[in-house]
Protein backbone atom coordinates (compact mmCIF):
# COMPACT_ATOMS: atom_id res chain seq x y z
CA UNK A 1 0.00 0.00 0.00
CA UNK A 2 2.71 2.59 0.81
CA UNK A 3 3.97 2.02 -2.74
CA UNK A 4 1.26 4.29 -3.97
CA UNK A 5 2.94 7.28 -2.49
CA UNK A 6 5.62 6.97 -5.09
CA UNK A 7 3.04 7.33 -7.79
CA UNK A 8 2.73 10.92 -6.81
CA UNK A 9 6.04 11.54 -8.48
CA UNK A 10 5.09 9.83 -11.69
CA UNK A 11 4.59 12.16 -14.62
CA UNK A 12 0.95 11.30 -14.82
CA UNK A 13 -0.54 14.25 -12.93
CA UNK A 14 -3.28 13.27 -10.48
CA UNK A 15 -2.84 14.56 -7.06
CA UNK A 16 -5.04 16.12 -4.60
CA UNK A 17 -5.43 19.82 -5.10
CA UNK A 18 -3.54 20.98 -2.05
CA UNK A 19 -0.07 20.09 -3.24
CA UNK A 20 -0.58 20.14 -6.94
CA UNK A 21 1.79 22.99 -7.57
CA UNK A 22 4.63 21.08 -6.05
CA UNK A 23 3.95 18.09 -8.25
CA UNK A 24 3.59 20.04 -11.43
CA UNK A 25 6.90 21.73 -10.95
CA UNK A 26 8.53 18.46 -10.04
CA UNK A 27 7.39 16.56 -13.04
CA UNK A 28 7.00 19.04 -15.78
CA UNK A 29 9.99 21.18 -14.90
CA UNK A 30 10.48 22.65 -18.31
CA UNK A 31 6.86 23.33 -19.07
CA UNK A 32 5.89 26.79 -18.04
CA UNK A 33 2.86 27.18 -15.91
CA UNK A 34 1.61 29.97 -18.09
CA UNK A 35 0.82 27.35 -20.66
CA UNK A 36 1.84 29.39 -23.66
CA UNK A 37 3.02 27.23 -26.45
CA UNK A 38 6.42 28.80 -26.89
CA UNK A 39 8.39 26.17 -25.07
CA UNK A 40 6.13 23.20 -25.23
CA UNK A 41 8.86 21.19 -26.90
CA UNK A 42 10.99 21.26 -23.80
CA UNK A 43 9.81 18.15 -21.97
CA UNK A 44 10.60 15.93 -24.94
CA UNK A 45 13.97 17.42 -25.68
CA UNK A 46 15.19 16.50 -22.22
CA UNK A 47 14.85 12.84 -23.11
CA UNK A 48 16.55 12.91 -26.47
CA UNK A 49 19.01 10.24 -25.35
CA UNK A 50 16.35 7.55 -25.41
CA UNK A 51 14.38 6.15 -28.28
CA UNK A 52 10.80 7.23 -28.35
CA UNK A 53 9.57 3.77 -27.65
CA UNK A 54 11.75 3.40 -24.56
CA UNK A 55 10.63 6.76 -23.36
CA UNK A 56 6.99 5.86 -23.89
CA UNK A 57 7.44 2.56 -22.13
CA UNK A 58 8.64 4.42 -19.06
CA UNK A 59 5.73 6.81 -19.16
CA UNK A 60 3.24 4.04 -19.67
CA UNK A 61 4.63 2.09 -16.77
CA UNK A 62 3.50 4.84 -14.50
CA UNK A 63 0.08 4.83 -16.16
CA UNK A 64 -0.01 1.11 -15.65
CA UNK A 65 0.86 1.44 -11.98
CA UNK A 66 -1.95 3.90 -11.61
CA UNK A 67 -4.53 1.83 -13.45
CA UNK A 68 -3.48 -1.25 -11.50
CA UNK A 69 -3.86 0.40 -8.15
CA UNK A 70 -7.21 1.83 -9.23
CA UNK A 71 -8.39 -1.61 -10.26
CA UNK A 72 -7.23 -3.12 -7.02
CA UNK A 73 -9.15 -0.53 -5.07
CA UNK A 74 -12.22 -0.95 -7.23
CA UNK A 75 -12.25 -4.70 -6.56
CA UNK A 76 -11.91 -4.21 -2.81
CA UNK A 77 -14.74 -1.71 -2.72
CA UNK A 78 -17.01 -3.91 -4.80
CA UNK A 79 -16.41 -6.76 -2.37
CA UNK A 80 -17.16 -4.53 0.62
CA UNK A 81 -20.25 -3.17 -1.07
CA UNK A 82 -21.47 -6.69 -1.74
CA UNK A 83 -21.02 -7.79 1.82
CA UNK A 84 -22.86 -4.67 2.97
CA UNK A 85 -25.70 -5.62 0.65
CA UNK A 86 -25.78 -9.16 2.04
CA UNK A 87 -25.76 -8.02 5.65
CA UNK A 88 -28.47 -5.46 4.92
CA UNK A 89 -30.69 -8.09 3.38
CA UNK A 90 -30.17 -10.23 6.47
CA UNK A 91 -31.16 -7.30 8.64
CA UNK A 92 -34.35 -6.83 6.64
CA UNK A 93 -35.26 -10.53 6.85
CA UNK A 94 -34.57 -10.47 10.55
CA UNK A 95 -36.89 -7.51 11.01
CA UNK A 96 -39.66 -9.15 9.00
CA UNK A 97 -39.45 -12.25 11.17
CA UNK A 98 -39.98 -10.38 14.40
CA UNK A 99 -41.77 -7.21 13.39
CA UNK A 100 -45.27 -8.49 13.97
CA UNK A 101 -44.59 -9.94 17.39
CA UNK A 102 -45.68 -7.97 20.41
CA UNK A 103 -44.20 -6.46 23.53
CA UNK A 104 -40.82 -7.76 24.69
CA UNK A 105 -40.42 -10.05 21.68
CA UNK A 106 -40.65 -7.11 19.32
CA UNK A 107 -38.36 -5.13 21.58
CA UNK A 108 -35.79 -7.89 21.32
CA UNK A 109 -36.11 -8.02 17.55
CA UNK A 110 -35.43 -4.32 17.31
CA UNK A 111 -32.45 -4.53 19.65
CA UNK A 112 -30.94 -7.32 17.63
CA UNK A 113 -31.69 -5.28 14.54
CA UNK A 114 -29.63 -2.44 15.95
CA UNK A 115 -26.81 -4.85 16.64
CA UNK A 116 -26.90 -6.02 13.05
CA UNK A 117 -26.97 -2.44 11.87
CA UNK A 118 -23.75 -1.79 13.80
CA UNK A 119 -22.13 -4.79 12.10
CA UNK A 120 -22.85 -3.18 8.75
CA UNK A 121 -21.57 0.09 10.11
CA UNK A 122 -18.21 -1.55 10.74
CA UNK A 123 -18.06 -2.40 7.04
CA UNK A 124 -18.66 1.22 6.12
CA UNK A 125 -15.70 2.00 8.33
CA UNK A 126 -13.65 -0.34 6.15
CA UNK A 127 -14.92 1.45 3.07
CA UNK A 128 -13.79 4.73 4.53
CA UNK A 129 -10.36 3.31 5.36
CA UNK A 130 -10.01 1.89 1.88
CA UNK A 131 -10.84 5.25 0.38
CA UNK A 132 -8.23 6.95 2.53
CA UNK A 133 -5.39 4.53 2.02
CA UNK A 134 -2.32 5.96 0.29
CA UNK A 135 -4.25 8.43 -1.74
CA UNK A 136 -1.76 9.58 -4.33
CA UNK A 137 -0.39 12.94 -3.36
CA UNK A 138 -0.76 12.41 0.35
CA UNK A 139 2.95 11.62 0.47
CA UNK A 140 4.17 14.60 2.48
CA UNK A 141 2.71 14.25 6.04
CA UNK A 142 -0.55 12.57 6.28
CA UNK A 143 -2.36 15.02 8.48
CA UNK A 144 -5.89 14.18 9.46
CA UNK A 145 -7.20 17.06 7.46
CA UNK A 146 -5.42 15.88 4.35
CA UNK A 147 -6.80 12.41 4.90
CA UNK A 148 -10.19 13.92 5.19
CA UNK A 149 -10.00 15.74 1.89
CA UNK A 150 -8.34 12.87 0.11
CA UNK A 151 -11.01 10.55 1.42
CA UNK A 152 -13.70 12.90 0.22
CA UNK A 153 -12.21 13.09 -3.24
CA UNK A 154 -11.80 9.33 -3.37
CA UNK A 155 -15.33 8.86 -2.14
CA UNK A 156 -16.78 10.60 -5.16
CA UNK A 157 -14.42 8.82 -7.45
CA UNK A 158 -15.56 5.42 -6.20
CA UNK A 159 -19.14 6.30 -5.48
CA UNK A 160 -20.48 3.96 -8.12
CA UNK A 161 -18.80 0.98 -6.47
CA UNK A 162 -20.09 1.90 -3.02
CA UNK A 163 -23.63 3.03 -3.72
CA UNK A 164 -25.36 -0.34 -4.34
CA UNK A 165 -24.50 -1.47 -0.81
CA UNK A 166 -25.32 1.93 0.57
CA UNK A 167 -28.81 1.87 -0.94
CA UNK A 168 -29.54 -1.54 0.52
CA UNK A 169 -28.28 -0.38 3.89
CA UNK A 170 -30.50 2.70 3.83
CA UNK A 171 -33.44 0.48 3.04
CA UNK A 172 -32.68 -1.72 6.05
CA UNK A 173 -31.98 1.18 8.36
CA UNK A 174 -35.16 3.02 7.37
CA UNK A 175 -37.22 -0.12 7.95
CA UNK A 176 -35.69 -0.52 11.37
CA UNK A 177 -36.42 3.14 12.09
CA UNK A 178 -39.98 2.78 10.92
CA UNK A 179 -40.54 -0.14 13.28
CA UNK A 180 -38.98 1.82 16.12
CA UNK A 181 -40.66 5.16 15.53
CA UNK A 182 -43.48 4.65 13.06
CA UNK A 183 -42.10 7.43 10.88
CA UNK A 184 -39.76 8.15 8.04
CA UNK A 185 -36.11 8.41 8.97
CA UNK A 186 -34.79 11.84 7.98
CA UNK A 187 -31.76 12.10 5.72
CA UNK A 188 -29.78 13.81 8.49
CA UNK A 189 -30.46 10.85 10.74
CA UNK A 190 -29.17 8.41 8.11
CA UNK A 191 -26.02 10.49 7.79
CA UNK A 192 -25.64 10.70 11.56
CA UNK A 193 -25.92 6.93 11.84
CA UNK A 194 -23.30 6.53 9.13
CA UNK A 195 -20.76 8.70 10.91
CA UNK A 196 -17.89 7.81 13.20
CA UNK A 197 -17.68 8.56 16.91
CA UNK A 198 -16.56 12.13 16.27
CA UNK A 199 -19.44 12.79 13.91
CA UNK A 200 -17.42 12.58 10.67
CA UNK A 201 -19.32 10.83 7.89
CA UNK A 202 -17.95 7.40 6.98
CA UNK A 203 -19.51 7.81 3.58
CA UNK A 204 -21.61 10.65 2.23
CA UNK A 205 -25.30 9.94 1.87
CA UNK A 206 -26.71 11.92 -1.05
CA UNK A 207 -30.35 12.82 -1.54
CA UNK A 208 -30.32 10.36 -4.43
CA UNK A 209 -29.17 7.47 -2.28
CA UNK A 210 -31.75 8.40 0.31
CA UNK A 211 -34.64 8.69 -2.11
CA UNK A 212 -33.82 5.41 -3.83
CA UNK A 213 -33.55 3.74 -0.42
CA UNK A 214 -36.94 5.10 0.61
CA UNK A 215 -38.43 3.85 -2.61
CA UNK A 216 -37.25 0.35 -1.70
CA UNK A 217 -38.61 0.79 1.80
CA UNK A 218 -42.15 0.95 0.43
CA UNK A 219 -41.82 -2.64 -0.80
CA UNK A 220 -40.69 -3.82 2.63
CA UNK A 221 -43.54 -2.00 4.29
CA UNK A 222 -46.05 -3.66 2.00
CA UNK A 223 -44.73 -7.03 3.14
CA UNK A 224 -44.78 -5.86 6.74
CA UNK A 225 -48.37 -4.66 6.44
CA UNK A 226 -49.63 -7.93 5.02
CA UNK A 227 -47.74 -9.92 7.65
CA UNK A 228 -49.24 -7.75 10.36
CA UNK A 229 -52.70 -8.34 8.98
CA UNK A 230 -52.37 -12.08 9.34
CA UNK A 231 -51.72 -11.65 13.06
CA UNK A 232 -54.93 -9.65 13.42
CA UNK A 233 -53.22 -6.28 13.62
CA UNK A 234 -55.54 -3.83 11.87
CA UNK A 235 -53.74 -0.62 12.68
CA UNK A 236 -50.52 -1.38 10.86
CA UNK A 237 -51.94 -1.91 7.35
CA UNK A 238 -53.91 1.33 7.55
CA UNK A 239 -50.92 3.29 8.83
CA UNK A 240 -48.56 1.77 6.26
CA UNK A 241 -51.03 2.47 3.49
CA UNK A 242 -51.14 6.13 4.43
CA UNK A 243 -47.37 6.25 4.70
CA UNK A 244 -46.62 4.63 1.36
CA UNK A 245 -49.20 6.81 -0.33
CA UNK A 246 -47.48 9.94 0.96
CA UNK A 247 -44.07 8.72 -0.15
CA UNK A 248 -45.31 7.81 -3.60
CA UNK A 249 -47.10 11.12 -4.02
CA UNK A 250 -43.91 13.03 -3.26
CA UNK A 251 -41.78 10.89 -5.52
CA UNK A 252 -44.24 11.34 -8.37
CA UNK A 253 -43.19 14.97 -8.31
CA UNK A 254 -39.58 14.12 -9.16
CA UNK A 255 -38.95 14.30 -12.88
CA UNK A 256 -37.34 11.27 -14.52
CA UNK A 257 -34.50 13.43 -15.87
CA UNK A 258 -33.60 14.26 -12.32
CA UNK A 259 -33.42 10.71 -11.09
CA UNK A 260 -33.90 8.14 -13.79
CA UNK A 261 -33.52 5.14 -11.53
CA UNK A 262 -36.44 6.31 -9.44
CA UNK A 263 -38.94 6.29 -12.30
CA UNK A 264 -38.46 2.55 -12.63
CA UNK A 265 -38.77 2.01 -8.91
CA UNK A 266 -41.94 4.05 -8.82
CA UNK A 267 -43.70 1.37 -10.87
CA UNK A 268 -42.82 -1.13 -8.18
CA UNK A 269 -44.04 1.25 -5.49
CA UNK A 270 -47.29 1.67 -7.38
CA UNK A 271 -47.84 -2.10 -7.35
CA UNK A 272 -47.01 -2.32 -3.65
CA UNK A 273 -49.39 0.48 -2.88
CA UNK A 274 -52.23 -1.10 -4.82
CA UNK A 275 -51.76 -4.32 -2.90
CA UNK A 276 -51.87 -2.53 0.42
CA UNK A 277 -54.91 -0.55 -0.65
CA UNK A 278 -56.79 -3.70 -1.56
CA UNK A 279 -55.95 -5.22 1.79
CA UNK A 280 -57.14 -2.07 3.52
CA UNK A 281 -60.34 -2.05 1.53
CA UNK A 282 -61.22 -5.59 2.59
CA UNK A 283 -60.10 -4.83 6.10
CA UNK A 284 -62.29 -1.75 6.40
CA UNK A 285 -65.41 -3.56 5.19
CA UNK A 286 -64.90 -6.41 7.62
CA UNK A 287 -64.08 -4.09 10.47
CA UNK A 288 -67.49 -2.53 9.98
CA UNK A 289 -69.23 -5.84 9.48
CA UNK A 290 -67.70 -7.82 12.34
CA UNK A 291 -66.72 -5.07 14.72
CA UNK A 292 -67.81 -7.16 17.71
CA UNK A 293 -66.23 -10.51 16.74
CA UNK A 294 -62.44 -10.24 16.57
CA UNK A 295 -61.78 -13.96 15.91
CA UNK A 296 -63.77 -13.85 12.68
CA UNK A 297 -61.99 -10.69 11.73
CA UNK A 298 -58.63 -12.39 11.99
CA UNK A 299 -59.80 -15.22 9.77
CA UNK A 300 -61.24 -12.88 7.20
CA UNK A 301 -58.08 -10.88 7.12
CA UNK A 302 -56.09 -14.00 6.48
CA UNK A 303 -58.25 -14.86 3.53
CA UNK A 304 -57.94 -11.37 2.09
CA UNK A 305 -54.22 -11.76 2.36
CA UNK A 306 -54.23 -15.07 0.54
CA UNK A 307 -56.33 -13.52 -2.19
CA UNK A 308 -53.77 -10.81 -2.64
CA UNK A 309 -50.97 -13.36 -2.72
CA UNK A 310 -52.82 -15.46 -5.32
CA UNK A 311 -53.30 -12.53 -7.59
CA UNK A 312 -49.67 -11.69 -7.16
CA UNK A 313 -48.45 -15.07 -8.33
CA UNK A 314 -51.19 -15.50 -10.91
CA UNK A 315 -49.42 -13.02 -13.18
CA UNK A 316 -52.68 -11.69 -14.64
CA UNK A 317 -53.86 -15.18 -15.64
CA UNK A 318 -56.95 -15.10 -13.50
CA UNK A 319 -58.91 -11.92 -13.48
CA UNK A 320 -61.97 -13.02 -11.59
CA UNK A 321 -62.57 -11.43 -8.21
CA UNK B 1 -38.09 15.08 13.98
CA UNK B 2 -38.92 13.73 17.39
CA UNK B 3 -37.60 10.31 18.19
CA UNK B 4 -40.03 9.38 20.93
CA UNK B 5 -43.02 8.46 18.85
CA UNK B 6 -43.11 5.00 20.35
CA UNK B 7 -46.72 5.63 21.14
CA UNK B 8 -48.12 6.06 17.64
CA UNK B 9 -48.76 9.67 16.81
CA UNK B 10 -52.06 10.61 15.23
CA UNK B 11 -52.08 9.68 11.56
CA UNK B 12 -52.29 13.26 10.36
CA UNK B 13 -49.22 14.50 12.23
CA UNK B 14 -47.30 11.45 11.08
CA UNK B 15 -48.17 12.13 7.47
CA UNK B 16 -47.11 15.73 7.93
CA UNK B 17 -43.72 14.80 9.29
CA UNK B 18 -43.22 12.37 6.40
CA UNK B 19 -44.20 15.14 4.01
CA UNK B 20 -41.82 17.69 5.40
CA UNK B 21 -38.96 15.20 5.50
CA UNK B 22 -39.50 14.28 1.87
CA UNK B 23 -39.99 17.84 0.73
CA UNK B 24 -36.68 18.92 2.19
CA UNK B 25 -34.86 16.00 0.59
CA UNK B 26 -36.42 16.68 -2.80
CA UNK B 27 -35.35 20.27 -2.48
CA UNK B 28 -31.78 19.11 -1.89
CA UNK B 29 -32.04 16.90 -4.93
CA UNK B 30 -33.24 19.81 -7.01
CA UNK B 31 -30.35 21.97 -5.85
CA UNK B 32 -27.94 19.28 -6.87
CA UNK B 33 -29.56 18.94 -10.25
CA UNK B 34 -29.30 22.67 -10.76
CA UNK B 35 -25.62 22.57 -9.96
CA UNK B 36 -25.12 19.73 -12.42
CA UNK B 37 -26.91 21.75 -15.03
CA UNK B 38 -24.79 24.80 -14.29
CA UNK B 39 -21.62 22.77 -14.58
CA UNK B 40 -22.74 21.26 -17.86
CA UNK B 41 -23.47 24.73 -19.17
CA UNK B 42 -20.11 26.01 -18.03
CA UNK B 43 -18.43 23.34 -20.15
CA UNK B 44 -20.34 24.29 -23.29
CA UNK B 45 -18.10 27.19 -24.37
CA UNK B 46 -15.13 24.85 -23.89
CA UNK B 47 -16.76 22.31 -26.13
CA UNK B 48 -17.33 25.03 -28.71
CA UNK B 49 -13.61 25.80 -28.75
CA UNK B 50 -12.83 22.11 -28.81
CA UNK B 51 -14.97 21.70 -31.92
CA UNK B 52 -13.27 24.72 -33.49
CA UNK B 53 -9.91 23.00 -32.92
CA UNK B 54 -11.19 19.80 -34.50
CA UNK B 55 -12.49 21.75 -37.48
CA UNK B 56 -9.08 23.34 -37.88
CA UNK B 57 -7.31 19.98 -37.64
CA UNK B 58 -9.62 18.54 -40.26
CA UNK B 59 -7.81 20.75 -42.73
CA UNK B 60 -4.77 18.52 -42.34
CA UNK B 61 -6.43 16.04 -44.66
CA UNK B 62 -6.67 18.44 -47.57
CA UNK B 63 -4.16 21.24 -47.03
CA UNK B 64 -0.69 21.12 -48.58
CA UNK B 65 2.01 19.81 -46.29
CA UNK B 66 3.58 23.25 -46.01
CA UNK B 67 0.50 24.46 -44.10
CA UNK B 68 0.39 21.60 -41.59
CA UNK B 69 2.47 23.33 -38.96
CA UNK B 70 0.36 26.45 -39.11
CA UNK B 71 -2.87 24.46 -38.85
CA UNK B 72 -1.59 22.66 -35.78
CA UNK B 73 -0.40 25.89 -34.18
CA UNK B 74 -3.83 27.38 -34.77
CA UNK B 75 -5.54 24.39 -33.18
CA UNK B 76 -3.26 24.55 -30.15
CA UNK B 77 -3.88 28.28 -29.78
CA UNK B 78 -7.62 27.62 -29.88
CA UNK B 79 -7.28 24.99 -27.16
CA UNK B 80 -5.22 27.32 -24.99
CA UNK B 81 -8.16 29.69 -25.08
CA UNK B 82 -10.08 27.20 -22.95
CA UNK B 83 -7.75 27.89 -20.01
CA UNK B 84 -9.72 30.79 -18.49
CA UNK B 85 -12.97 28.92 -19.09
CA UNK B 86 -11.85 26.02 -16.92
CA UNK B 87 -11.42 28.43 -14.03
CA UNK B 88 -15.10 29.13 -14.30
CA UNK B 89 -15.89 25.41 -14.32
CA UNK B 90 -13.63 24.77 -11.33
CA UNK B 91 -15.29 27.52 -9.32
CA UNK B 92 -18.62 25.68 -9.53
CA UNK B 93 -17.31 22.40 -8.16
CA UNK B 94 -17.55 21.97 -4.39
CA UNK B 95 -14.25 21.08 -2.80
CA UNK B 96 -13.27 17.46 -3.17
CA UNK B 97 -16.21 16.65 -5.44
CA UNK B 98 -14.46 16.69 -8.80
CA UNK B 99 -15.25 13.07 -9.52
CA UNK B 100 -18.88 13.63 -8.72
CA UNK B 101 -19.13 15.87 -11.76
CA UNK B 102 -16.48 14.24 -13.88
CA UNK B 103 -19.13 12.75 -16.14
CA UNK B 104 -19.81 16.29 -17.37
CA UNK B 105 -16.14 17.21 -17.81
CA UNK B 106 -14.54 13.99 -19.03
CA UNK B 107 -15.78 14.10 -22.63
CA UNK B 108 -14.48 17.64 -23.13
CA UNK B 109 -11.12 16.70 -21.64
CA UNK B 110 -10.87 13.64 -23.86
CA UNK B 111 -11.64 15.65 -26.99
CA UNK B 112 -9.12 18.32 -26.10
CA UNK B 113 -6.55 15.62 -25.44
CA UNK B 114 -7.26 14.11 -28.86
CA UNK B 115 -6.73 17.42 -30.64
CA UNK B 116 -3.61 18.33 -28.70
CA UNK B 117 -2.01 14.95 -29.17
CA UNK B 118 -2.74 15.00 -32.88
CA UNK B 119 -1.45 18.55 -33.40
CA UNK B 120 1.66 18.00 -31.36
CA UNK B 121 2.42 14.74 -33.11
CA UNK B 122 2.43 16.57 -36.45
CA UNK B 123 4.57 19.35 -35.01
CA UNK B 124 7.03 17.40 -32.88
CA UNK B 125 6.62 13.74 -33.80
CA UNK B 126 6.00 12.96 -30.12
CA UNK B 127 3.28 11.69 -27.86
CA UNK B 128 2.36 14.55 -25.57
CA UNK B 129 2.46 13.28 -21.98
CA UNK B 130 -0.55 13.66 -19.72
CA UNK B 131 0.92 16.41 -17.57
CA UNK B 132 1.68 18.52 -20.64
CA UNK B 133 -1.85 18.03 -21.90
CA UNK B 134 -3.21 19.04 -18.50
CA UNK B 135 -0.93 22.04 -18.51
CA UNK B 136 -1.95 23.23 -21.96
CA UNK B 137 -5.64 22.77 -21.26
CA UNK B 138 -5.16 24.78 -18.11
CA UNK B 139 -6.09 22.11 -15.61
CA UNK B 140 -4.18 22.26 -12.33
CA UNK B 141 -3.32 25.91 -12.77
CA UNK B 142 -4.09 28.57 -10.21
CA UNK B 143 -7.85 28.50 -9.90
CA UNK B 144 -8.26 25.08 -11.48
CA UNK B 145 -6.53 22.95 -8.84
CA UNK B 146 -9.78 21.11 -8.34
CA UNK B 147 -9.75 19.74 -11.88
CA UNK B 148 -7.88 16.68 -12.98
CA UNK B 149 -7.14 15.02 -16.25
CA UNK B 150 -7.63 11.40 -15.22
CA UNK B 151 -5.43 8.66 -16.67
CA UNK B 152 -8.54 7.14 -18.14
CA UNK B 153 -9.54 10.33 -19.97
CA UNK B 154 -6.02 10.97 -21.18
CA UNK B 155 -5.51 7.43 -22.44
CA UNK B 156 -8.84 7.48 -24.25
CA UNK B 157 -8.08 10.86 -25.75
CA UNK B 158 -4.75 9.61 -27.12
CA UNK B 159 -6.47 6.73 -28.87
CA UNK B 160 -8.89 9.23 -30.36
CA UNK B 161 -5.92 10.94 -31.99
CA UNK B 162 -4.52 7.66 -33.27
CA UNK B 163 -7.90 6.79 -34.78
CA UNK B 164 -7.52 9.85 -36.97
CA UNK B 165 -4.12 8.86 -38.35
CA UNK B 166 -4.90 6.09 -40.87
CA UNK B 167 -7.07 8.54 -42.78
CA UNK B 168 -4.36 11.15 -42.65
CA UNK B 169 -1.87 8.59 -43.93
CA UNK B 170 -4.04 7.70 -46.92
CA UNK B 171 -4.74 11.33 -47.75
CA UNK B 172 -1.06 12.17 -47.52
CA UNK B 173 -0.37 9.64 -50.27
CA UNK B 174 -3.08 11.19 -52.41
CA UNK B 175 -1.37 14.55 -52.13
CA UNK B 176 1.99 12.88 -52.80
CA UNK B 177 3.41 13.37 -49.37
CA UNK B 178 5.24 10.07 -48.94
CA UNK B 179 7.14 10.94 -45.78
CA UNK B 180 4.12 11.43 -43.55
CA UNK B 181 2.80 7.85 -43.81
CA UNK B 182 6.17 6.56 -42.65
CA UNK B 183 6.17 8.91 -39.70
CA UNK B 184 2.59 7.97 -38.88
CA UNK B 185 3.18 4.22 -39.05
CA UNK B 186 6.15 4.45 -36.70
CA UNK B 187 4.17 6.56 -34.25
CA UNK B 188 1.09 4.35 -34.28
CA UNK B 189 3.27 1.31 -33.75
CA UNK B 190 4.97 2.90 -30.76
CA UNK B 191 1.65 3.84 -29.25
CA UNK B 192 0.27 0.36 -29.76
CA UNK B 193 3.32 -1.15 -28.08
CA UNK B 194 2.92 1.26 -25.17
CA UNK B 195 -0.75 0.48 -24.62
CA UNK B 196 0.09 -3.20 -24.67
CA UNK B 197 1.97 -2.59 -21.43
CA UNK B 198 -1.26 -1.72 -19.63
CA UNK B 199 -3.41 -4.23 -17.79
CA UNK B 200 -6.79 -3.19 -19.06
CA UNK B 201 -10.09 -4.23 -17.60
CA UNK B 202 -12.99 -5.09 -19.79
CA UNK B 203 -14.19 -1.52 -20.03
CA UNK B 204 -14.44 1.41 -22.41
CA UNK B 205 -10.69 1.92 -22.52
CA UNK B 206 -10.21 -1.71 -23.40
CA UNK B 207 -12.60 -1.43 -26.33
CA UNK B 208 -10.82 1.68 -27.51
CA UNK B 209 -7.55 -0.18 -27.27
CA UNK B 210 -8.97 -2.98 -29.39
CA UNK B 211 -9.60 -0.44 -32.14
CA UNK B 212 -5.88 0.41 -32.17
CA UNK B 213 -4.78 -2.73 -33.92
CA UNK B 214 -6.93 -1.91 -36.94
CA UNK B 215 -5.30 1.50 -37.08
CA UNK B 216 -1.88 -0.13 -36.97
CA UNK B 217 -2.86 -2.40 -39.82
CA UNK B 218 -4.27 0.36 -42.01
CA UNK B 219 -1.17 2.49 -41.50
CA UNK B 220 1.09 -0.44 -42.35
CA UNK B 221 -0.93 -1.23 -45.44
CA UNK B 222 -0.25 2.25 -46.73
CA UNK B 223 3.42 1.78 -45.98
CA UNK B 224 3.40 -1.51 -47.85
CA UNK B 225 1.84 0.09 -50.91
CA UNK B 226 4.50 2.79 -50.90
CA UNK B 227 7.40 0.41 -50.39
CA UNK B 228 6.15 -1.88 -53.12
CA UNK B 229 6.27 1.00 -55.57
CA UNK B 230 9.54 2.36 -54.30
CA UNK B 231 7.82 5.51 -53.11
CA UNK B 232 8.71 5.36 -49.43
CA UNK B 233 11.61 7.66 -48.56
CA UNK B 234 14.76 5.84 -47.52
CA UNK B 235 15.11 5.61 -43.75
CA UNK B 236 17.61 8.11 -42.37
Amino acid sequence: MPVRDNDACSPTRRKTPHNSTQIVTETSGATTMSGTDTDIEMPESSTSGMSRRQHLAETFESYRAELDSDNERREKLIILSRSITQLSKKLIFHLHRGATSLGPAKEKTLQEGRKKEREIWVNFGKVRDELRVGRVGAGAGDGDEKDERAGREAFWRWNRQVSPGLEEYIEGLSFLWYLEHGTLIPLEEVQRTLSDESGEPLVVVTPEDYILGMSDLTGELMRYATNALSTGDHETPLAVCEFVRTVKAHFDGISPQMLYKLSKKQEETQRSLEKIEKVCYALRLRLIEFADRPEILAQMAKRALEDAADKDSGGGGRGEE
Amino acid sequence: MSSDLATPAPATSRAESVSSTLSSVIELLENEQNLKKQIRESVEPIEDLSRAAITELNKLHSAPFAQHAQICENAIQTIIKTQPLWINVASLIPQGEFYRYQFALGPAMRNLTTSLVLARFILHDELTPAFTVANLIGVQHTGTEALQLSAEDYLQGVIGAVNELPRLSINAVTSQNFALPVKIAAFVNDIFASYSLLNLRNDALRRKFDSLKYDVKRCEDVLYDLTLRGLAPAPQ
